[in-house]
């Protein structure tokens, strides 16, 4: 925090998303400041952190949405779906239902999140092995069966935690960067389906904090 | 899974919850796990009201404070001799402003929310609850996610099944129990565990009855369905940062700012968490005076004081970050000096007749008797996620779009009329407002309003 960290090529926006105690929040705060809270507290609406990344020289801003996971917040979180290019799915390994209802999770995002944004499937809490109710196999199948990337993680002791954000953010500039080749970005124009990403150069996104 | 075998798998699992509650953390031992239970370490300091650091305690109480303390209480004690006399009632109101003494709120608290009197009227009413929730809550696997988050970083709630995180499950489920249109709510934790620092487990109870249903605070509009006062006093607080802070809230417009994403603990649970814990507990006094009021004012009040700063900063991040972090760690103004504020703004906001945003309509209110019984359907039984939006949320959810898109639309609106007048050259228009007045503009957000 209070670094330049306003300097980026790529703002992209991910929203965290799953049923409530799955890990979202410890997830975020482990790619963001590399920390695990034990002292942990529900998250109540919607928060957010940013970090940035480097892929190709290019910087990208990651603004991260972490949503509170209980059924009742819905009508609030899912508000904030919109304009995200990308999702983290996440579920806890040792807590049956909270996959069962991952495909209610992907209902609720293609209701109201943008038809192309990506979607990863996380499987958080892998550190607690001796309580393991779903088998990797069998996630990573329903992953693989709904066009979904799929991995596990555990924010507590870091598995995974940075290659997840990496992988998906990475996807996601690929895609941005090709469809800028094809369709080079004019002037002030904004494309309908680039608009959530905020695409702009440095120089120009210099002059909007005077 | 068959439905049976779901409904089976939710039973065993509430009985498997509840039992370790009623056995309680001295009859679990080897049976926590490690990263259930943050050890308490001794090199952490505790301050007055329980809560441990990591450093050095914030704002010490100077002694002379205390002293002032002590000679208040006396005041106190005498005062609560004689409670209902008129003389009484015209001090109350100078008295709790200047911050009722710790070691009395639990007597002052109890008085002010009128607990021993519905105590009373429904004795037996609590274990009532509390049986039936053993039997039929579906609220149960929530409470215990919850209640294992809610101050951790307090010695009584620290351990894991502590007596106090016992209490808090117990209240919470009775209350899912008792009032069944509002079940449990995130959030709810918060206020229960504040109220148990200061009343026993059933006084506790008909105190967070009372904050819901009392029309005074009201607090069941916010918990339903669809969060219908949270709207609406969203829509008040926009009311007052337009007529008495504009720059401010071009500030948090310019950076897509919804107030949704600073305040929301402080309309659910009274600043809980988001100003340190004595300051938190003297407003607490005050909204227990004089009701929900408290709460709109101390939301302007806390941007009032802090707008130099808050519009120094320019990205969203920090802004929400000063607000939410910092103002819990040092509010950076003694709390005295904050109560003087909050009460200079609620007679502003009462010349301005913007000090509530009137009396709430009745769908906020309980629909259904309180305390009885109705059973829950299999769905919510099992657990599992309803498929599709209800109609209320589907409006609530439209609610908060319309609520960005007005904001993005009025800075665009500015924008121009700047532009109009200065020779400024918008050519070069900051991303944040395109993208937002793209958004707003998009064909899609209408087909769902």
């Amino acid at each position: 925090m209070g670094t330049r960290e306003d300097e980026y090529d790529y703002l992209f926006k991910v929203v965290l998303i799953g049923d409530s105690g799955v890990g979202k929040s410890s997830l975020l705060s482990r790619f963001t400041r590399n920390e695990f809270n034990l002292e942990s507290k529900s998250t109540i609406g919607v928060e957010f952190a940013t970090r940035s990344i480097e892929v190709d020289g290019k910087t990208i801003k990651a603004q991260i949405w972490d949503t509170a996971g209980q059924e009742r917040y819905r009508a609030i979180t899912s508000a904030y779906y919109r304009g995200a290019v990308g999702a983290l799915l996440v579920y806890d390994i040792a807590k049956h239902l909270s996959y069962e209802n991952v495909e209610r999770w992907l209902r609720e995002l293609r209701d109201h999140a943008d038809q192309n944004i990506l979607i990863m499937l996380v499987g958080n809490k892998s550190d607690l092995r001796h309580l393991r109710s779903i088998p990797t196999e069998e996630a990573k199948a329903f992953a693989e069966k709904n066009g979904l990337s799929f991995i596990e993680t555990s924010a507590l002791d870091s598995t995974n935690v940075e290659p997840a954000f990496q992988n998906i953010l990475t996807e996601i500039y690929r895609i941005v960067s090709q469809k800028q080749m094809r369709d080079p970005p004019e002037g002030d124009v904004i494309r309908a389906d680039v608009e959530p990403v905020d695409v702009r150069p440095q120089d120009s996104r210099k002059q909007c904090c005077q | 899974m068959n439905e049976e075998a779901l409904l089976a798998r939710a039973t065993e699992e509430r009985e498997r919850i509840f039992q370790r509650y009623e056995r309680g953390r001295d009859n679990l031992v080897g049976q926590i796990d490690p990263w259930e239970d943050p050890e308490f370490e001794d090199y952490h300091k505790t301050d007055r009201y329980g809560f441990i650091h990591d450093e050095r305690l914030p704002q010490k109480t100077a002694p002379q404070k205390v002293n002032i303390e002590v000679e208040r209480e006396k005041k106190w004690v005498k005062m609560l001799g004689t409670w209902d006399s008129p003389a009484t009632q015209e001090k109350l109101h100078r008295r709790i402003y200047k911050g009722i003494p710790n070691s009395l709120r639990i007597k002052i608290w109890g008085k002010l929310l009128d607990v021993a009197r519905l105590r009373a009227a429904h004795s037996g009413k609590y274990r009532e609850m509390l049986t039936l929730a053993r039997r039929w809550s579906t609220d149960v696997r929530q409470i215990d996610s919850d209640v294992n988050r809610q101050f951790r970083e307090h010695q009584f709630y620290r351990a894991r099944y502590s007596e106090k995180q016992c209490s808090l499950f117990h209240v919470l489920c009775a209350y899912a129990m008792y009032n069944a249109e509002v079940g449990y709510c995130q959030g709810m934790a918060g206020l229960a565990a504040v109220l148990l620092l200061y009343m026993d487990e059933e006084d506790a109870f008909w105190a967070l009855a009372a904050l819901l249903s009392n029309s005074k605070y009201a607090m069941h509009g916010l918990y339903i369905e669809g969060f219908p006062k949270l709207t609406r006093f969203l829509e008040h607080h926009d009311r007052i940062l337009t007529k008495f802070m504009p720059k401010l809230k071009q500030h948090f417009d310019k950076f897509g700012l919804d107030a949704i994403l600073y305040s929301l603990k402080w309309f659910f649970v009274c600043f809980v968490e988001r100003v340190p814990f004595s300051l938190c507990l003297r407003v607490w006094d005050i909204y227990l005076l004089d009701g929900e009021r408290v709460i709109t004012a101390m939301a302007y009040t806390i941007l009032k004081l802090h707008k130099k700063q808050i519009m120094k900063l320019n990205d969203m991040d920090l802004i929400v970050n000063y607000i939410q972090v910092k103002l819990h760690k040092d509010f950076g103004y003694p709390d005295d000096v904050v109560i003087s504020a909050l009460e200079r703004s609620m007679e502003e906001l009462k010349r301005a007749r913007l000090d509530t945003p009137g009396p709430p309509p009745s769908k906020e209110l309980p629909q259904r008797t309180l305390g009885v019984f109705v059973e829950p359907d299999n769905k919510s039984k099992i657990g599992q996620r309803a498929e599709t939006f209800s109609e209320t949320e589907k409006q609530a959810r439209a609610n908060v779009i319309l609520r960005r898109e007005k904001a993005a639309l009025e800075l665009q609106e500015l924008r121009v009329s700047q532009s109009d007048t200065v020779s400024g050259n918008w050519d070069h228009s900051p991303p944040t407002s395109r993208s937002t007045s793209a958004d707003s503009l998009d064909s899609h957000t209408w087909t769902h309003l």
